[in-house]
C-alpha cells in the first residue's frame, strides 16, 4: 500500500471493524476518539513505510501519545503518558496506524483478562470463556479480524497463552530484542513486548519493525532489527527437540493429539525430531511466582498518589495518602502479588524464597543451554495445557490460574524467543503449539513456524 | 496456614497498602496456598556457586554523561494529582512509624 487514499480507507475500515468487535470488550478506546485518531494518523503517515496503512492495536500497558495508558487499572484512570514507547514510535515511523488500546489484566498480571478495571474481555468464539491473558484484548481483536496484528507484552506467557486460546499467532522475542522503553514495568528481568498476528508473516513483519537497538533501554541489545527469513520449502537440516516434561501423563489427551499431529508434520517436512529433557521444568511456575511478584512489588512502588493518576480519600498525611491510594487503586490480583513480592523479599524470607528462586532460574536456563548444546535447533511443545476455560472458573484459585502458564514461563525465565501458532481445535476451541528458539535466533524459529503453519490443519479437531 | 492475619498486616504496612479487616481471611488463605506451592523449589539442591542468570546484554552499555531533557509531550503538571511551582504537592509528612523490632 502506497496510496494515501488506501491508507485512509484502511483507517476507516479498521474503525468500523473495531466498532463491530465492541461486544468483546477487547478495545478500551472510545469508538469516536479511535476513528478520529486513525484518520489523523492515516493522513500523517509516510507512504514509504513498510507497514504503511496497517492498523495495529496496542496493549494498554504500552505508552502511546494518542490514547490513555491505564494498564487496565483504577490507579491510572485517565492517565496520558507524556511520551510513547519506542516500539510504538517505530510502528508509526513505518507507517502503521495505532488502532486503539486493548484490554488486559491489570498491570499485565493475569492469565484470563478478567482482572481488569474495564471489565473482562470475552473469548472471540465463546462468550462464556476467557480469551487468556494478560494480552487477551489484543488476541481477541486479531482473532475476529478487527486488526491484522496487535502489540502485547510478555512476562510469563501473556502473548503466547492468549494467542493459543484465541487461535492466532503470538511471538515473544528474545529478552533484549525489543526495547522496553515505554512498556510499563511489571517484572523488569522478564518483560518483553511481543506481537500477535493473524499469521506468522503478519506477526513477524511487525516484530521486525519494532526490534533493534534503543539508547533509551540499557537492557536492549545493540543489534540491527530482525531480518525476516524466507518461507522454507522444507525443514531439512532442522533438529527439533521434544522436551518430555511438557508432555506429562495427565496432559489433556486432545492437546497431546494436536501436538502429535504437528510433530508428524514436522517430520514430513524433513525435520529430525528427538526427545530431550529439561529436568527443572516442574519448578518453573513456582520460580516465576517468586521472581515476578518480587520485581512487581518494587516496580509498582511508584504508584502512590503523589505523581500519577488519581488520589483516593482525603488522607491526613503522606503515608496515609500512599496507603489509601494504593489500597483502593489496585485490584485484588495486583494487591495479592505486591504482598507476595514484599513477603519473599522481606528479612527472614529472602534466602528461602527469592535467593532460591534465582538459583532455580539459573538451572532452568542451563537446561535450555544443555539441550541446544547437544545439537537441537528448536524445541516444540504445547503452548497451553488446555483450551480456553470458563470465565470465573479459576478466579478463586490463584494457583490453578498460575498453572495456565506452565508451558510458557520457562522461555521468559531463560530470556529465550518463542512463538505460538494454532495447531488444531478441541470441541471447536483453538489450541496452540509452541516453538522455543535459541537467543537471538528468531529467524530459525520463524522458518519452522512458517513451514508448520502452511501444512497444519489449524481449524480441524485434534 | 503458613501466613497469619498479622503477617498480612505487617507485609501490607511494608508495601504501603491499605488492607481492610474483611479482606484478611481470604488474603491469608490465598497467600498461604501460593507460598506452600512455591516452596517446592526448596526440594532441589542448588549449588551456591551457581552463577545467577541475568538476561540481556553481558555488560551495561553507558550513554555519554550528558544531562539532556527527556523529550516529553507535556510536563508533570499535567500528570500529577497536585503540582505547584515545580513541586509535587502531598499532605503533611506526619509522624513516621518507628520500625518494629
Amino acid at each position: 500500500m502506497t496510496d494515501p487514499s488506501e491508507a485512509l480507507a484502511s483507517a476507516n475500515a479498521a474503525a468500523d471493524r473495531l466498532v463491530r468487535a465492541k461486544r468483546l470488550n477487547a478495545c478500551i478506546t472510545p469508538p469516536r476518539e479511535l476513528r478520529k485518531s486513525l484518520v489523523a494518523q492515516a493522513q500523517a503517515a509516510h507512504p514509504s513505510g513498510v507497514l504503511y496503512g496497517m492498523p495495529v492495536a496496542v496493549k494498554d500497558v504500552i505508552c502511546t501519545l494518542e490514547f490513555t495508558t491505564t494498564c487496565s487499572s483504577k490507579i491510572l484512570e485517565g492517565y496520558h503518558s507524556p511520551y510513547e514507547a519506542t516500539a510504538v514510535a517505530k510502528l508509526k515511523a513505518a507507517g502503521a496506524l495505532i488502532a486503539g488500546k486493548t484490554n488486559c489484566d491489570e498491570f499485565a498480571m493475569g492469565s484470563s483478562t478478567e482482572h481488569s478495571a474495564h471489565g473482562r474481555t470475552l473469548h472471540p468464539f465463546d462468550k462464556t470463556r476467557v480469551p487468556g491473558g494478560s494480552s487477551g484484548g489484543s488476541a481477541a481483536l486479531v482473532a475476529v479480524g478487527a486488526v491484522p496484528a496487535a502489540l502485547g507484552s510478555e512476562t510469563g506467557g501473556s502473548v503466547r497463552q492468549p494467542a493459543s486460546l484465541c487461535g492466532v499467532v503470538g511471538i515473544k522475542p528474545t529478552y533484549g530484542r525489543v526495547s522496553r522503553s515505554g512498556l510499563v514495568a511489571f517484572g523488569s528481568s522478564l518483560d518483553q513486548i511481543g506481537v500477535l498476528g493473524r499469521s506468522v508473516h503478519d506477526a513477524a513483519r511487525v516484530l521486525a519493525v519494532i526490534s533493534g537497538r534503543d539508547a533509551r533501554d540499557s537492557t536492549c541489545e545493540d543489534r540491527d532489527p530482525l531480518r525476516l527469513p524466507n518461507v522454507p520449502e522444507s525443514l531439512q537440516g532442522f533438529v527439533i527437540g521434544i522436551p518430555k516434561e511438557y508432555f506429562p501423563p495427565d496432559l489433556d489427551p486432545a492437546v497431546r493429539r494436536a501436538c502429535d499431529r504437528a510433530i508428524r508434520l514436522l517430520k514430513e517436512l524433513g525435520a529430525a525430531v528427538r526427545e530431550v529433557s529439561l529436568p527443572h521444568t516442574p519448578y518453573a511456575v513456582p520460580t516465576y511466582y517468586i521472581v515476578a511478584p518480587a520485581e512487581a512489588s518494587s516496580n509498582l512502588a511508584r504508584y502512590d498518589g503523589a505523581r500519577y493518576g488519581p488520589r483516593f480519600n482525603g488522607a491526613a498525611d503522606v503515608r496515609a495518602l500512599y496507603r489509601s491510594t494504593r489500597g483502593e487503586g489496585f485490584g485484588a490480583e495486583v494487591r495479592r502479588r505486591i504482598l507476595l513480592g514484599t513477603y519473599v523479599l522481606s528479612a527472614g524470607y529472602y534466602d528461602a524464597y527469592y535467593r532460591k528462586a534465582q538459583q532455580m532460574r539459573a538451572l532452568i536456563a542451563q537446561d535450555f543451554r544443555n539441550a541446544f548444546d547437544r545439537g537441537v535447533d528448536l524445541l516444540f511443545t504445547p503452548t497451553t495445557p488446555t483450551a480456553a476455560f470458563k470465565a470465573g472458573e479459576r478466579l478463586g484459585d490463584p494457583v490453578a490460574m498460575y498453572l495456565s502458564d506452565i508451558f510458557t514461563v520457562t522461555a521468559n525465565l531463560a530470556g529465550l524467543p518463542a512463538i505460538s501458532i494454532p495447531i488444531g481445535r478441541i470441541k471447536g476451541l483453538p489450541i496452540g503449539g509452541q516453538f522455543i528458539g535459541q537467543a537471538f535466533l528468531e529467524d530459525e524459529m520463524l522458518e519452522a513456524a512458517y513451514a508448520l503453519e502452511r501444512v497444519v490443519p489449524a481449524t480441524e479437531e485434534a | 496456614m503458613s501466613v497469619t492475619h498479622d503477617d498480612v498486616l505487617k507485609i501490607a504496612r511494608l508495601a504501603e497498602l491499605d488492607v481492610g479487616e474483611e479482606a484478611l481471611p481470604l488474603l491469608a488463605e490465598q497467600m498461604s496456598r501460593i507460598l506452600d506451592y512455591v516452596r517446592q523449589i526448596n526440594s532441589v539442591p542448588a549449588s551456591e556457586a551457581l552463577r545467577p542468570f541475568v538476561p540481556g546484554p553481558d555488560a551495561a552499555h553507558f550513554r555519554p554523561d550528558d544531562v539532556k531533557p527527556w523529550p516529553l509531550a507535556f510536563g508533570p503538571e499535567k500528570l500529577a494529582p497536585a503540582f505547584k511551582d515545580g513541586f509535587f504537592l502531598v499532605p503533611k509528612l506526619g509522624a513516621f512509624e518507628v520500625p518494629e523490632a
